[in-house]
């Protein structure tokens, strides 16, 4: 919100510079974002009056005016479609400076000598209109300076406030602020209302039928009025606030919005049928045009402001078109109410309509106050439209608030904050926040104004009383107590043991987002409409519209952008979350998952390694090795039918007889569908399942004291025996000796025959209580040779054997 | 002298002389071996004049024998000379014609990274860690109860605008802080409580500064006497931590819905040091966590007695302080895992 530094300083006598007043407030909770001069740069800009106003020979829109500043006359070539004689307006006589640095100078436009300009708001940059030239009050005098006459050496505070302080959504609001930060004196606003003979109440009437979401509606009237443009300090003072002036009218409730807080709302009085208001819920069915022009169909949840027929506004939202105030309105309604804040927050949210008024009715607007706004705003109408104020108030309050009363202990704030402030700085800060105080022995009592409904407990005056004190002056110490044990959750621990190795394996950690397109899924083998997919009621866009059911279509994005910027190798694993719908109303199953995509050259080109490109080995070597970084056994693989997997190249990975997850290579579909067109390989296994197996015990087993005897073997065999059940059927041999078996060599081609391949392993005969003889080796070996021809049937070629 | 002995003197001198002409002419370590071999041989020259020796008069024996003696380590010194220069030439000769590019990169198993929010999100637990506090974790689907209600911030309120959310049905959300954690753990257990709460957030709200998903670390710390004093200390010794020794924090007075008092923490800006430059819009400072004295409402809520025990919570944006650490001015390069970015980490 913007604030205006002249404007603040009418209500707190403050001769701080704005950039101090500001850092002030910024160190006490109202932050400011930013401190900026209303106009830069603007020099000798004066008032002009049009004297005359010709056609330009050169033909529309041109104009041929004269100007004069009281003592000089100037002849000025415009374009603004809004010249007239006698009105008086920006002008910038040669020699005069605009914004930007741009200086004025006697020109020549269209054969014709132009002496100076007729300015814009947005030449001037002080709003944004730059069709026509800034027209002033007719009281303003030629030749006066502009600067000072609109008031322009200002700087406005662009201020944030935050939702528990409504008060300070206004001018009076921060002044009070300012006066408790500084100690300047606050100056209340001085509101006196010159009543008329007319009695308000014989023009009007209000009755609330709805007071449990308006507590309190009060209306004065305003007769006699004339409907025109705004004087130019009025229209200035809301233009540097970002305001449009409109007119008089509108303008005033604006203002007095600004100065404030508290919304207020003028009907046409000659539109309200049977000069009455009536606030009520919406009747079902109802439908109401606002002042936006948008036809609102409405609820018996909303509550509305209507007339004895027919709604004629949203109550604290907006009003209706049917009694907007047009330049025909002589009489006005004004409407000061407050109405229940969570009643305008469900309305505004349902109609999706968020206005100034909205915004500080469902954060709070003063109930009390609401009279001064009133009755500071009816004398503002008569005062600017030339009206009278009937008089009286028509008020409808059954049952006024009595004030909240905060007991506060000095040795509360000690506790909370660590420090306190003497027992007299604490009275006197709270004073000066404007809260009453009454001193007991022990105690505070602290009688909250109406406009300070946020301080509710205790603490809260903690707050108020330690944020003008100082937050710089709380000490530092460290929490006391006993120590606690703070050792990395286990699964923690374990994830990062992971990262540690997949980076020291030369994959990137990526992180990609949770939320993902449905339509990557089906190839996933879930559909999008799949009860399992938890879907976002109220995505910001269909491609982040679901909780991934798997890392996959995340990270295979990533990998895909990687191969487009062409950095063609991508090796990338993600630990994170994937997500299932569990049951109705309940939250969604959560399993922490490690996601790995693989494609390109197995290592960076470089001078030593070789140009290899990753194959399912990489992929299989990776899934290992998580699975012995976490300690957790073997893996053992198990064909696997998954979508996404090639034909007979996709396993799940089991270890110790659980299914932990699946990898394999990327169909080349699915590849082709992310653009790739270089093998793809991916993998997920779920962290959770692994951590859930029994580790393995960490215990020492003795070095070997006596040398064993190592043989080496040639198995040949069918390609389609896999290797696995070679080893299974060596290990399985009945001997305590066999320590070791290793597979050393793979070899298919023209030795072996077509169809065949040959294994070559290396298996370690060891005992633990001697030095095996010769003897003893050669018939176990045997036995290992007996049990893979007779097994599997396989041939055994090139024996041989050396000692270890 | 006899005769004879001054022959066997005058051979003893030639075969020397002879010796030393043979090794200056020889030039390569192979020809200093042959030399050596020619003299000192099994059938070399001098070794058979000395094997010779018993043959020669008793008398002569000495004199000649130390006149062969001498010649032999006279010319067994000059070959070990010859040999050690000649060796050591040859050595340079090879090292020169073998010259190995020192320059060319050492092999190198292939480096992978861990992205930057996990080394900061590391770091921080780390530091926590060390005063104290342990680390627990909550669902990323989360109730509305925990993720609002508890945390007083009742349906309808206005401080719920502070956080867009994404509802997946009536009552579930996506966490839009890890604060339910807070929540969970206090329900759970029993003052004294110090735990820190890693992990993903959501908000419905995206642009250069905003993702969609980010990542948080609060923190909550609830016993007999805890005050903001300590929360000031604890903040202070993280920012020194992660910042470096030099770093400065300052509290401002704010509004959050769950803490009073409340407060936002800057911290001072270390690219100008205070001066004023463009990261931190010339104010000297830079945001980087909400915090505050968790709001008694909050305390009784999960049953503790906030006349007994008090606390203080904070949170901060993993990623908002990973771009302040490392410079990264655009939040979404953290989820597009470009590899050239991963690879600065």
């Amino acid at each position: 919100m913007k604030i205006s530094y002249r404007w603040l300083r009418e209500f707190v006598e403050t001769g701080l510079p704005p950039q101090e007043v500001a850092d002030r407030l910024t160190m006490a909770g109202i932050e400011v974002a930013g401190v900026a001069p209303v106009v830069t740069g603007l020099e000798g800009v004066v008032v002009g009056e049009l004297t005359g106003v010709t056609p330009h020979p050169a033909g529309a829109p041109l104009t041929l005016c004269q100007v004069s500043t009281g003592r000089e006359r100037f002849s000025v070539v415009s374009g603004a479609p809004n010249v007239r004689p006698g009105v008086r307006a920006a002008f910038a006589p040669p020699g005069a400076r605009l914004p930007g640095g741009r200086r004025v100078e006697m020109a020549v436009i269209k054969g014709s000598a132009s002496q100076g300009m007729l300015c814009s708001e947005a030449e001037l940059g002080i709003g944004e209109d730059a069709g026509s030239i800034l027209q002033l009050s007719e009281d303003a005098e030629p030749g006066a300076d502009l600067v000072a006459y609109l008031g322009l050496e200002d700087s406005i505070l662009e201020v944030e406030i935050t939702p528990n302080r409504p008060d300070c959504l206004s001018v009076v609001g921060v002044a009070r602020e300012v006066a408790a930060l500084t100690g300047a004196p606050f100056r209340s606003p001085l509101i006196a209302v010159k009543e008329g003979d007319q009695e308000a109440a014989a023009l009007a009437t209000v009755s609330v039928e709805a007071p449990d979401l308006c507590p309190r509606y009060a209306a004065r009237l305003i007769t006699g009025l004339r409907v025109g443009p705004s004087p130019s300090w009025l229209a200035q003072r809301l233009r540097s606030v970002g305001l449009r002036p409109i007119n008089n009218l509108v303008d005033v409730t604006n203002y007095v919005l600004w100065e404030f807080g508290h919304p207020l709302h003028a009907f046409d009085h000659e539109a309200l049928t049977g000069g009455r208001i009536v606030v009520r819920r919406a009747r079902p069915g109802e439908v109401l045009v606002t002042l936006d022009g948008q036809s609102r169909s409405l609820t018996e949840a909303m509550l509305v402001i209507a007339d004895a027929q027919r709604a004629v506004g949203l109550a604290g939202v907006m009003g209706g078109v049917n009694t907007e105030v047009t330049a025909a309105t002589r009489t006005v309604l004004l409407e000061s109410a407050y109405f229940l804040p969570v009643s305008i927050r469900r309305t505004a949210k349902a109609l999706g309509l968020k206005t100034e008024a909205s915004y500080r009715f469902e954060r709070g607007a003063d109930i009390e106050g609401l009279r001064d706004a009133l009755d500071r705003a009816a004398q503002l109408l008569a005062d600017l439209g030339g009206g009278v104020v009937a008089r009286g108030v028509l008020d409808v309050y059954p049952h006024p608030r009595p004030p909240a009363r905060v007991s506060l202990r000095l040795d509360r704030i000690q506790r909370v904050a660590g420090v306190s402030p003497p027992r007299p700085a604490v009275i006197q800060i709270l004073k000066a926040l404007g809260l009453p105080v009454e001193e007991q022995a022990e105690r505070l009592e602290v009688v909250v104004p109406s406009h300070r409904r946020d301080l509710a407990i205790e603490d809260d005056l903690v707050e108020e009383v330690i944020r003008v004190w100082g937050y710089d002056r709380i000490p530092s110490t460290l929490p006391a107590g006993p120590l606690l044990l703070t050792r990395r959750p286990h699964h923690l621990a374990l994830e990062a043991a992971v990262r540690q190795a997949l980076a020291g394996r030369g994959l990137r950690e990526a992180i990609t987002y949770s939320l993902i397109n449905p339509a990557y899924l089906p190839p996933f083998g879930v559909e999008a409409s799949d009860p399992r997919v938890v879907a976002l009621r109220n995505p910001l866009s269909g491609d982040r519209s679901v909780l991934r059911p798997t890392l996959l279509p995340g990270l295979l994005e990533v990998l895909a952008g990687n191969v487009r910027r062409q950095l063609a190798d991508v090796q990338l694993f993600e630990i994170g979350r994937v997500f299932e719908v569990q049951g109705p109303g309940e939250l969604a199953r959560e399993e922490t998952r490690l996601g790995v995509v693989l494609t390109g050259l197995r290592a960076p080109r470089s001078w030593h390694a070789g140009k290899d490109r990753v194959d399912l080995f990489d992929l299989k070597g990776v899934v290992e090795t998580v699975v012995e970084v976490l300690g957790r056994g073997e893996v053992g693989v198990e064909e696997a039918d998954l979508p996404y997997l090639e034909e007979g190249r996709g396993v799940f990975a089991v270890v110790e007889g659980a299914r932990v997850g699946a990898f394999g290579e990327l169909t080349p579909r699915l590849a082709e569908a992310f653009d790739l067109s270089a093998p793809v390989y991916v993998g997920e296994l779920s962290l959770d399942r692994l951590e859930a197996l029994p580790p393995r015990p960490t215990r020492h087993r003795p070095l070997p004291r006596f040398p064993g005897v190592s043989r080496d073997l040639a198995v040949v065999l069918p390609a389609g025996v896999p290797t696995a059940e070679v080893s299974r059927v060596i290990r399985e041999t009945k001997s305590p000796w066999i320590r070791q078996v290793q597979l050393f060599d793979v070899y298919a081609g023209e030795q072996v025959g077509p169809g065949l391949r040959s294994l070559a392993y290396s298996i370690l005969y060891q005992a633990e209580d001697r030095t095996l003889t010769d003897a003893e080796v050669n018939a176990v070996h045997a036995e290992v040779i007996g049990r893979l021809r007779g097994l599997l049937g396989a041939e055994i070629r090139g024996l041989e054997g050396e000692e270890r | 002298m006899p005769l004879e002995l001054t022959m066997q003197d005058k051979r003893v001198r030639e075969i020397l002389r002879g010796a030393h002409d043979d090794l200056a002419r020889a030039q390569t370590s192979q020809e200093l071996e042959q030399v050596r071999l020619k003299y000192l041989g099994k059938k070399g020259i001098l070794s058979q004049l000395l094997r010779s020796m018993p043959s020669l008069p008793p008398a002569d024996r000495p004199v000649v024998g130390r006149e062969a003696n001498a010649a032999k380590d006279e010319f067994e010194a000059e070959l070990a000379r010859r040999l050690a220069a000649t060796k050591a030439e040859e050595r340079r000769a090879r090292l020169a014609a073998e010259r190995i590019d020192l320059t060319l990169p050492g092999r190198r198993a292939p480096q992978g990274s861990l992205h930057p929010l996990t080394r900061v999100l590391d770091e921080i637990i780390e530091v926590f860690q060390g005063l104290g506090f342990a680390v627990a974790e909550g669902p990323e689907v989360e109730s509305d109860y925990f993720n609002f209600e508890a945390l007083n911030i009742p349906k309808d309120h206005p401080a719920r605008d502070m956080q867009d959310t994404f509802y997946v049905a009536d009552e579930v959300l996506l966490r839009t802080h890890t604060s339910p954690v807070q929540i969970r753990t206090m329900a759970r257990q029993k003052p004294p409580v110090r735990i820190i709460a890693p992990g993903k957030v959501y908000r419905r709200d995206a642009d250069i500064t905003h993702s969609l998903m980010f990542h948080q670390v609060e923190g909550l710390a609830v016993d007999r006497d805890i005050s903001m004093a300590d929360l000031k200390g604890t903040l202070e010794c993280f920012a020194r931590e992660l910042f470096g020794p030099e770093s400065r924090i300052r509290f401002r007075p704010s509004f959050f819905p769950f803490t009073e008092p409340s407060a936002e923490v800057d911290v001072l800006c270390f690219l100008c040091r205070g001066e004023g430059c463009r990261v931190c819009k010339a104010s000297g400072w830079l945001e980087i966590l909400g915090s505050g004295m968790v709001h008694p409402q909050v305390l009784r809520t999960v049953g503790y007695d906030p006349e007994e025990v008090t606390g203080f919570a904070f949170g901060m944006g993993v990623e908002r302080i990973a771009m302040l650490k490392y410079g990264i001015d655009d939040i979404r390069l953290f989820f597009e895992n470009d590899l050239r970015f991963l690879a600065q980490f």
